[in-house]
């Protein structure tokens, strides 16, 4: 018995320098940034797109001379879509890399988990995609957001209901459990309140569901003029594809964001797709410095389309290099005080960090709403971004073509 | 009363589906007590295989064929090199095949992350969005030929384990092993053949699926949970069992997705599975010897 | 005191580790392991001492987890007094899930177990009003540095694994042994079996609970599906024993320092040696080769877990003889 544990421990101790000798940190001259993204797991690929936007706007910058005549270095953390280990690699870019400056931050769960070590330690952070309200509600100063929050998204929506649809009165809010559905559907249910809404159906479901038309038989059996879902791409495909099959005809159709709006949401659901409004944050028609060029330079260079996450993430990068070019010196502090004075136009929208409401720091962005319209997706409102006209109310599922 | 004829309808359909999951599964638990931990994982495969085949314009219905063997045989290996050499070990729990099957579970799903990478694969056909109106109910198409395919499988399956002689060496060996080496039965053959035979029976099951659903590497947790659901409902072993653990499932879900919400269905389904597992541990094989 | 010179040495080695080593990242690692060590060795008395293997851990894990923050959440109360009462309240919920779980058996206990651990998750997930829901919680932890996390973790092992030894060394865990090992004959001897059961449970459940509360302290984040994990949690508990060796005291230490290296070291490829490699030589092929084992990090380490339970069912500890023989090729006693 001793014998085996004292061989145990001589394991352990030859485990143990292995490790201690693989995080001594190795040195480098460039400004590096750390970036936090799911490159694995069930997220990827919109890490995948997040980093490759990222990368181009690094090239893009550094081809113009960097900052200040330094060139950026990237240090991408992967989260694995996990908080704890989002944790584990805030800390490592932190304490390890000692980076000036983070950016990134895709999952609401893992935003959560990473934004308050960041203030802990007094390292800026500038989110770029993570939604879930409370994170800059919560007065943390060394903690930025590019991206509007989910309470935000459906503010075109909104908008769309008082002067266009304003014979909508019935809504059925259906949504997935997850960080962000959940606080998507709890903001959604004060706004249907202020606009004199009645919600009929309220139902969450675990994302994966595979027969969405027992809650959909309700739905249908409640007759409400809308139906707004805030769910991701397939489970968005399957609850279109089931409605149509159940013959289900609201007003409109609406999805709250982020699955709704991407290419393989209408791909699988084909033409149940058709009709379909959705919150978006950004599409790359907008009138925004470089926002088609952007699109059109992904395509080109990846050979696939980007999203509005792309878009986010690009923006976020030109974001943190301007600060650096402004900051006094590249020290966190320095570079998060360069933060707080940002006033700028980018492919995603201007930025600029200001308080309103419970929320500090946090970036004032419009969103908008789109339509598919026979497999394109259009923009439909406000009229100013609009490239074609809504369709309103939805056809019924018998009356198309 | 469309609400509930409707939701009846949605449960019944999603319960051959869910039958012909546990199917699989309750032969090789029955068979050789193995908690196969993998089994969603197998289905997983069976997707892929139905997709990429797909892509090459074949009808996920005949994917059935090659998907079905395909996994047979990956059964087949997986029980002869990494769960029949843990028979034999000494230790001190019996546990070790669980957590072997788990391990390949993890390997299964990574190597299609690798392969096909994360994102959501979809199949397009053009009879999977059908469905065809009996009153105010709708039928989905391919749910209901699902259905149909699953009954028909239960029904082969129970003329095999019953009528053949290979079938009758499986029945053997699950009662008795000791018995059956001595009757002569190659126990270790029959153990690889139903692990076989268990994996091809979920890969039926995954080509059925695909259309109405969509395959991604994480997807066979969910599923794993649901065989086992329906194999304690069913009785261990017993096909016929699972026909009536799968469409109790399936009704379960149903009715406490309309009655409840949808937020509850997975733990009405987990709630039924302790129940039974206190109450009525032998299934509805107990209730009726089938 | 012979006996316990080795695990003297490694304690004391522990101990004046973080005075030596300044790096949080590494520290971040030794209170994870700290963690699986209590873990662990927790899952190891109800399933490697009493033979009742669960596959629910994660629930005793998660309400400790929640007992901390929702104190903290509902009544303002600092997270730490979560520490004292989240091992309390695993132990309560520990009590239903023995009431529902005992009267199993092997595999269809691990399957009922499986299944309310599950069931907590989803209820967890589904109170949104009183649990926050998947918005989770987030709580500021109180400590700006990780040494003090450290101590916290590394005493919270030393008690767990020192009580756990005094209880396997006394009369109870002979008890807790003859139930794992013929239930029936123990009980026909005269033993409690229902008892002394839900006695190795709640020790166990306890110890897992104090570990949860103490990971809300230090994580400052938890959501359902981080602390309710299946695999995260409750397989990676029995992994961890496993792979040291179930029915050791110590097995559960080894198996947890293996456990967490080898996940970082996939995770990191080998802690970016061969990225640096990849830079240092200027040969692609290091990259390449890194790039594809963070792909695969899963993959590796599922592989792992095959090879060790075809090679080494009786984990590392359990099986160091064998180890001995045919990796150092030592042959004992000629």
């Amino acid at each position: 018995m001793k014998e085996t544990v004292g061989k145990a421990c001589v394991v352990v101790a030859a485990l143990l320098s292995l490790v201690m000798a693989g995080s001594a940190g190795f040195a480098a001259e460039t400004i590096k940034v750390g970036v936090l993204l799911p490159l694995t797991g069930s997220m990827a690929k919109f890490g995948e797109i997040e980093k490759r936007s990222f990368d181009m706007a690094v090239e893009e910058i550094n081809a113009k001379g960097g900052v200040n005549g330094k060139k950026i270095e990237l240090l991408f953390e992967d989260d694995t879509g996990k908080p704890d280990v989002g944790r584990s690699g805030i800390e490592k870019l932190i304490s390890r890399e000692k980076v000036p400056v983070i950016t990134g931050g895709y999952a609401s769960s893992v935003v959560a988990a990473a934004a308050p070590v960041a203030q802990q330690f007094k390292v800026p952070f500038v989110i770029c995609t993570g939604a879930t309200d409370d994170v800059t509600e919560k007065g943390y100063d060394y903690v930025f957001r590019v991206n509007p929050t989910a309470s935000e998204y459906p503010n075109a929506v909104k908008s769309f209901l008082h002067e266009v649809a304003t014979d909508v009165k019935t809504v059925a809010l259906l949504y997935e459990n997850t960080a962000f559905g959940q606080s998507s559907s709890k903001s959604f249910e004060k706004d249907a309140a202020d606009l004199g809404l009645k919600i009929v159906v309220k139902e969450g479901y675990q994302a994966g569901a595979i027969d969405f038309k027992p809650v959909l038989t309700k739905v249908k059996a409640a007759n409400p003029d809308m139906i707004y879902m805030v769910s991701y791409i397939m489970d968005a495909s399957l609850l279109m594809r089931q409605s149509k099959e159940l013959h289900i005809n609201p007003k409109m159709f609406v999805g709250g964001g982020a699955g709704f709006t991407l290419p393989e949401f209408a791909k699988s659901a084909g033409d149940a797709a058709d009709g379909v409004y959705s919150a978006t944050l950004w599409v790359d028609t907008l009138p925004f410095p470089g926002a088609k060029e952007y699109s059109a330079n992904f395509k080109k260079k990846y050979g696939s389309e980007t999203e509005y996450h792309g878009a986010e993430a690009y923006a976020a990068m030109y974001v943190v290099a301007d600060a650096l070019k402004r900051a006094k010196s590249i020290t966190p502090k320095d570079v998060r005080d360069a933060l707080t004075k940002t006033d700028m136009k980018t492919a995603f929208g201007p930025v600029k960090f200001i308080s309103y409401g419970k929320k500090t720091q946090q970036n004032k962005l419009d969103t908008y709403m789109v339509q598919w319209q026979k497999g394109e997706l259009e923009g439909v409102w406000p009229k100013s971004a609009a490239t074609k006209k809504y369709i309103y109310p939805t056809p019924h599922w018998d009356k198309r073509k | 009363m469309d609400v509930f004829l409707q939701t009846l309808v949605a449960g019944i359909l999603k319960g051959g589906l869910y039958a012909l999951i546990g199917i699989g599964m309750t032969l090789i638990m029955g068979v050789m007590g193995i908690i196969n931990l993998a089994h969603g994982q197998l289905m997983m495969l069976a997707m892929y295989v139905t997709f990429v085949l797909n892509t090459m314009g074949v009808d996920p219905y005949i994917s059935l064929f090659v998907a079905m063997p395909l996994l047979f045989l990956l059964g087949m290996a997986i029980q002869k090199f990494l769960l029949n050499p843990l028979i034999k070990v000494e230790t001190i729990l019996p546990e070790n095949q669980v957590l072997m099957t788990v391990g390949i579970g993890m390997v299964l799903t990574e190597i299609a992350r690798f392969a096909f990478s994360s994102d959501y694969k979809y199949i397009t056909t053009g009879y999977a969005n059908q469905t065809f109106y009996l009153g105010n109910i709708s039928f989905s198409m391919a749910l209901t030929i699902a259905f149909v395919i699953a009954l028909a499988f239960t029904a082969v399956m129970f003329w095999f384990l019953l009528k053949t002689d290979l079938g009758r060496s499986i029945r053997a060996t699950a009662q008795d092993k000791d018995a059956a080496t001595l009757m002569g039965v190659n126990t270790g053959r029959i153990t690889v053949v139903t692990f076989g035979l268990g994996s091809a029976l979920v890969a039926a099951a995954g080509c059925l699926l695909a259309p109405v659903y969509y395959i991604f590497p994480d997807l066979g947790g969910p599923f794993t949970a649901k065989a086992f659901i329906i194999t304690i409902l069913g009785g261990l072993g017993s096909t016929v069992g699972a026909i009536f653990g799968g469409v109790t499932l399936g009704l379960a879900e149903s009715m406490g997705a309309t009655y409840f919400g949808m937020e509850y269905e997975d733990i009405v389904g987990l709630t039924i599975f302790i129940l039974v597992l206190l109450f009525l541990p032998g299934g509805f094989k107990r209730l009726t010897k089938v | 005191m012979k006996k316990y010179l080795y695990p003297l040495i490694l304690l004391a080695f522990l101990a004046l580790l973080p005075l030596v080593v300044e790096s949080n990242y590494f520290l971040h690692l030794m209170i994870l392991f700290l963690l699986w060590v209590v873990i662990g060795s927790s899952w190891n008395i109800l399933a490697g001492y009493t033979g009742q293997v669960s596959f629910g851990h994660a629930a005793f894990f998660g309400v400790g987890a929640y007992t901390a923050g929702l104190l903290f959440q509902h009544l303002q109360i600092s997270p730490w007094w979560g520490m004292a009462l989240g091992g309390v309240v695993a132990f309560l919920i520990g009590l239903p899930f023995g009431a529902i779980c005992f009267p199993l058996r092997g595999a269809y206990f691990a399957l009922a177990s499986l299944a309310l651990g599950e069931g907590i998750r989803h209820i967890t997930t589904i109170a949104e009003g009183f649990t926050g829901g998947m918005m989770g919680i987030m709580i500021m932890p109180t400590f700006t540095s990780k040494v003090p996390y450290y101590y916290i973790a590394l005493g919270l092992a030393i008690f767990s694994v020192a009580s756990i030894q005094a209880i396997i060394n006394s009369k109870p865990g002979y008890y807790f042994v003859s139930i794992r090992e013929d239930q029936d004959a123990a009980a026909s001897l005269g033993i409690n079996t229902t008892l002394y059961k839900n006695v190795s449970l709640a020790i166990s459940a306890f110890w897992t609970g104090m570990a949860g509360a103490l990971y809300m302290n230090y994580m400052g984040f938890i959501d359902p599906h981080v602390v309710f994990s299946l695999h995260d949690y409750s397989v990676m508990a029995i992994l961890v024993a496993i792979v040291g060796g179930v029915g050791t005291i110590y097995g559960p230490t080894v198996g947890a320092f293996i456990m967490v290296a080898f996940q970082e070291i996939f995770r990191t490829g080998f802690f970016g040696l061969f990225e640096y490699l990849g830079k240092a030589t200027g040969s692609s092929i290091f990259t390449t080769l890194s790039g594809a084992i963070h792909q695969a990090h899963v993959l590796g380490f599922g592989i792992l877990v095959i090879v060790v339970i075809l090679y080494l069912p009786n984990g590392v500890v359990g099986d160091w003889e064998k180890i001995k023989r045919n990796v150092f090729r030592i042959n004992p006693a000629g």
